[in-house]
Parts: structure tokens; sequence; C-alpha cells
């Protein structure tokens, strides 16, 4: 056993060595960020990759490799990972990444969290008690997700407190100037009503002022009954909504068919970074967005 | 007049605040108090059987309806040590039975993991999953003939090893548990109260591509299968059982499109060999084969093979095959239609179908991959 724990070490030893923390966090989001606020002190993993359902993540062993080996762990928090990411936190043997130890991260705490509702059962479909786990698709949340990162890498690493509040304080002036830019743009379809297939979008919906009528799905995660199709469909044609927008990892077909029907678009918004292609930090994925939004709203209206 | 209607309303509303802080008070103390409450899950699994089973087969013939087993379930952290988890199975007619319970050390050094409790082996990788959560409303024949209507489980003590390296998940577990009763897994039978049963696995899992994955695993187990009275002069010796076996399980699951389409094919065998009276011993083998198809969210279809013989008696054979289509209103509960046919060890046939409905309640956590 002693051999083998020796031979062991010594692969490990032959492997490269970063002297950085090693970050992993759920979503590339939260990614973004952290080398954001980490800059070259930090080497980030992301276990869901932007174009991938968060909810539904395959706990495979392979993500036991990169955990193992974690000084911080970021979650979105919210249990938007609660399917996955517990059962990978157990099995990956990292005291240092436990949920209450210093190298665990709830990305969620201060943020504006909206939907809470305490009153949140199974009927009601995938619903999330303690509130709904996409805000980080507003920007003012991102900026606090940054300051909560930079935060917690100063406790894990107080040797370069320094570099993480300076790299903070860039991001926070480059993202304050594009906030700016963005509700610039979003001026064009200020009010706009859309459907959106999830309820993803209430920050983003909040922040860039659109008002999501309605969901392809009937409640969170249900997929859509013929009824309510139907009652979709009419009041699609009665509010005269000329957008639809959706995930790229749902299926397209229905939302297709009822953008047909109706004669609204349908867009294809990504929710995350790395869900398109170009969308490389988190400004990438508001840029991104936001032009597409204004491209198919805010010339129509 | 006014002056009073004043005061009444300065008074409800101190009265209203001092009572909404005692309420958000005691709502936060029930809420940290309950925060040291087990998760507590339970998974409901009704089963109606159609078709006649062979007399001489394992499994007895069932009602048409039969309420398999309510499986309740409660984990939590137990101190800064460990996790215990425990899952208990009611089932309508055998009553209470305690499948697992076990303590898990969670802060061992050197990637070190230790169970202490009863739990199901780690022999094979479909034999760790519990019954109303596979995708089949029986068990494979080999899984049947070998280890029984619940699986191999007994308590004991499991010791397993990450074994770290960059490129591929691999651990090693080892488990000494009380050897089991015949009448419960036939591939062991304890003669006396203190033997024990060996069960040894090394596993290994590599991602082939994002969407493609494999596991590989090998697994020997050995125990007490009986014992044989001599005669001249009167004493008696203990019969030994060998198994190993062998697993593959490829995954393939696009990410970009992970909810509407998978594919799993699981292939496990077995090979046992065990003394016999006389010094004589007993070979005998047994594997099954399934494949699943996710075609769309909520369906699923599958079909397995099965072939095993039996483990007292090598020359006896069973071979089958099962097919289910599955539909899953959400990822907590599921109803399938299943078939299989089989022909049993004495060569005769045996059709069977069942509907299976399960439900789950509670935040009853993942299982291993």
């Amino acid at each position: 056993m002693k051999s083998l724990l020796l031979g062991s070490s010594l692969l490990i030893a032959s492997s490269p060595v970063f002297a950085g923390l090693r970050i992993v966090t759920t979503t590339e989001d939260l990614a973004a960020l952290a080398r954001e606020v980490g800059g070259k002190h930090v080497k980030v993993e992301s276990i869901a990759k932007g174009y991938q359902d968060p909810h539904f993540v395959d706990a495979k062993p392979s993500y036991l490799l990169k955990l193992k080996r974690a000084d911080l762990f970021i979650q979105v928090g919210l249990e938007l990972e609660s399917s996955w990411a517990p059962n990978l936190l157990r099995s990956a043997r990292n005291k240092k990444i436990r949920p209450g130890a210093r190298g665990f991260l709830d990305a969620s705490s201060g943020c504006d969290v909206l939907d809470k509702n305490a009153d949140a059962d199974r009927s009601q479909g995938d619903v999330h008690p303690e509130g709904n786990p996409h805000y980080w698709l507003d920007p003012a949340n991102g900026r606090i997700i940054a300051k909560n990162i930079a935060g917690r890498l100063s406790e894990l690493d107080p040797d370069h407190t320094q570099d993480y509040k300076a790299n903070l304080a860039a991001f926070e002036v480059s993202l304050k100037e594009k906030i700016a830019g963005w509700d610039k743009l979003a001026q064009a379809f200020k009010g706009s009503k859309v459907v959106t297939y999830h309820n993803s979008w209430p920050n983003f919906a909040k922040r860039f002022h659109l008002n999501v009528i309605d969901f392809v799905e009937p409640k969170p995660g249900i997929p859509a009954s013929p009824s309510h199709i139907k009652a979709l469909l009419e009041r699609i044609r009665r509010e005269k909504i000329t957008l639809i927008f959706m995930e790229p990892y749902f299926d397209e077909k229905l939302p297709k068919k009822i953008a047909s029907d109706t004669g609204a678009n349908l867009l294809i918004l990504p929710p995350s970074v790395g869900a398109a292609k170009g969308i490389k930090t988190y400004s990438d994925l508001f840029d991104h967005n936001l032009n597409l939004l204004s491209d198919a709203l805010g010339k129509k209206q | 007049m006014r002056r009073i209607f004043a005061s009444i309303i300065i008074l409800s509303v101190f009265s209203a605040a001092s009572f909404a802080q005692e309420t958000d008070l005691g709502s936060a103390i029930r809420k940290s108090k309950n925060k040291f409450n087990p998760e507590v899950s339970v998974i409901g699994w009704l089963q109606a059987e159609t078709g006649r089973r062979n007399p001489a087969s394992v499994a007895s013939e069932e009602p048409v309806f039969h309420f398999k087993e309510a499986e309740l379930s409660l984990q939590s952290n137990v101190d800064a040590y460990g996790r215990a988890e425990f899952f208990i199975g009611f089932d309508g007619e055998e009553g209470v039975e305690l499948e697992e319970g076990y303590f898990d050390f969670t802060s061992l050094p050197y990637n070190l993991g230790l169970k202490a409790g009863k739990f199901r082996n780690n022999f094979g990788k479909f034999n760790r999953t519990h019954v109303p959560e596979t995708s089949f409303a029986d068990r494979p024949l080999v899984h049947e003939q070998f280890f029984g209507d619940e699986g191999l489980s007994a308590p004991g003590v499991s010791l397993s090893w990450q074994i770290p390296n960059p490129w591929l998940f691999a651990e090693i577990t080892t488990e000494v548990v009380n050897n089991p009763d015949a009448d419960e897994v036939p591939a062991f039978g304890k003669a006396r109260k203190r033997e024990l049963l060996y069960v040894n696995r090394l596993s290994g899992y590599h991602d082939i591509t994002e969407a493609l994955n494999i596991t590989l695993g090998g697994s020997y187990a050995n125990g007490a299968a009986g014992q044989e009275l001599i005669a001249v002069p009167v004493s008696s010796r203990t019969l030994k059982s060998e198994l190993a076996g062998f697993d593959l399980t490829l995954r393939w699951k696009d990410p970009r499109k992970a909810n509407y389409r998978s594919a799993l094919w699981q292939t496990e065998a077995l090979w046992s060999k065990r003394d016999a009276e006389n010094e004589s011993h007993i070979g005998s083998w047994g594997m099954f084969s399934h494949l699943q198809y996710q075609f769309a969210r909520r369906w699923k279809t599958g079909f397995r093979y099965d072939y095993t013989q039996l483990p007292t008696d090598g020359t006896m054979h069973e071979a089958g095959g099962l097919a289910y289509l599955t539909f899953m209103p959400s990822e907590f509960s599921l109803i399938s239609l299943q078939g299989r046919r089989a022909r049993r060890f004495d060569q005769k046939k045996e059709t069977l179908g069942w509907l299976k409905v399960t439900f789950n309640i509670g935040p009853h956590g993942s299982h291993p991959f």
C-alpha cells in the first residue's frame, strides 16, 4: 500500500506544477468572473459548459479529478446544481472545498435574487424555493459575484490581496462602462413584451426592462400540453408578441412551430458564457445578447 | 375618541410588529433546528404483473398488483468526520428491512474512504443500484440466481482508495462483511455465524469524448458456501465459493441536448467456482447485457439479454430477454411497460409482463454515476 501511495505521489509530482489557486466552478459564468478577479494567480475550470443545461449535469467521475485538486469551489447555489454538485463534492474527498469550508463559495450571497417562494413545492414544476438561480444574468449581480470571489481569494491567498483588489476594481470600472452602453441599447426595446421558453430570464428582463408575459413551458421543467400551447398561441396573437426567445439546450421544434404559427421571431439567446461562439467573457455574454435583442426588437418597435 | 382610536392603531401596529418579530425569530429558530434534521425521501414502487411464473423459478407467484416497496432514505452529516445514510425498505408483504445503513468517514487522508455499517457490496456496477431505481421491473437472471431478489448486501466495513493520477478516475475497494445466508444470496451461504465474505473491486472511468465515456471494472469475492459433513472421522469442512466479475458501461449523451437523447450499454459477467462435496468443484457463469436509448425528453426504451448457469449446478442454465418502454413525467416519477421471456433452468418457458410505477418525494440525492 505504501509503495502504491508513493508511486501515485510521484505520478502527481511529475505532472505540471501550478503554484496559484485552483478554482473549479459549476458554470462558465462563474469561471469567467473568477478569471477576471483572479488573474494570473488562479487556474479556473468549469464543470458545466455554457451550452449545457446547468440543472442537469451528469456527476461524472472525471470531474472528481478536477475537484480533488481544487482550492476553491464556486457554485451558483439556490439549488441550481442540487442534483449533481453535492454528490461530486462528497465523492471528491477534498475537505478544503466542502460546504462550510473556506474553499466553498456560494456566489449568490448578497445578489438580487428574484422569485423567492417559500411555499414552493414540486407541483409547481422545477421551482427553486430560495429564488430563481439565473441571477447572474443581471450585470449588477455579476459585480457582486466578482466581489464575493475577490473576497474569498484574498482569504485563501492573502499574499495577493492587493492584486485581487486591483483586478476587481478594474473589472468594476469596465463593467460600469459596459452597463451604461447596454442600458442605452436596451432603451430601444424598453417595455417590449416577449415569451421565453423557460423562466431563466427574470433578472435579465428586470435589468433591461423586458416584459416576459408567458413561457413555452407551462411550469418550469414541464413540457407544454396541447391546452397550454393553444392558450399561448392565442395570447401571442392577442398581445401581438413579436419575439420568443430560448436557451440553446432546449429543443427548438415547438418554439419554432409557435413562432411560425403566430408570425413571431424565434431567437436563441445564450444564457451563459461559452454557450455560443465568441462569448468568452462575462461582458461578451451581454454584448452578444443585447445586440441580438436590439436587432430583433429595437428596429421593429 | 380620536385619541383612543389612534392608541388602538399604534398598539395594533406595535403588537403586529412584535408578533412579526417573534414569528420571524421563531421561524429562524425552527429553520436552524431543522438544519440538523436529516434529508428525508421516499420512493414508492407499485408493480402489476401478468403471465404465469414457472413454479420452479426462484421468485414466487405474485398477485396482479404488488406494492413492491416504499424505500425511505435518511441522509445527513453526523459530525465533522462523516455522514450517515439509511435506506429502509417497507414491503407490504415482507415487512420492514434495513437495506443500507452506514457511516461514511469522509475526512480520511490520502484519498481514502471508509464505510461501516450495512451496505450494498461493491461487486459489479448493477449491484449497487437500489432495486426501485434500476431500469427494470425484475432483476437480471444472473443476479437473481447468484445474489437473490435483493442483491448482495451485508454488514461490515468497506475501505476504498481513489488512485491519484491526472489521467483517469480509478478506485480500488476492499470490503469485509458477514457471509450472507444461502437463501438470501445463493452464490454464498454461511455455515457458521462468524464467517466472513471478502469483496474487492478495481474500477476505472474515462471520458472518450465529451459525449462518450466508459467505465470498466473487475470484481472478486470469496466466502463460504455451506459446509460438508464428513462421516469418518466425524467432522465438517467449510466449502468455499469464489466469484470473479467483469463490467463494462458505455454512456453517450450530447451535453448540448442532454435532456433529449442519451444511450447506455452495460454488460456484466461473472464466473463462479465453488467447492462441492468430496473435494469436487462446481464452475458456472452468467451475464447480462443491457442497451438503453432515450429518444425523447420523457421517453426511453431498452432491451436486456440474460444468460446464467446456476451457482450450484453449472450444467443447468437459464436465458431470456427483457424489453421495456418507459415514460418519465418528470425526473421524480416513471411509468414503465416491460415484458420478459425466459427459458428457466428446467427448460420451461416463462413469459411475464409488468407495469412498473415509481414515484419519489423529498430531496433523495443522486446516486453514484
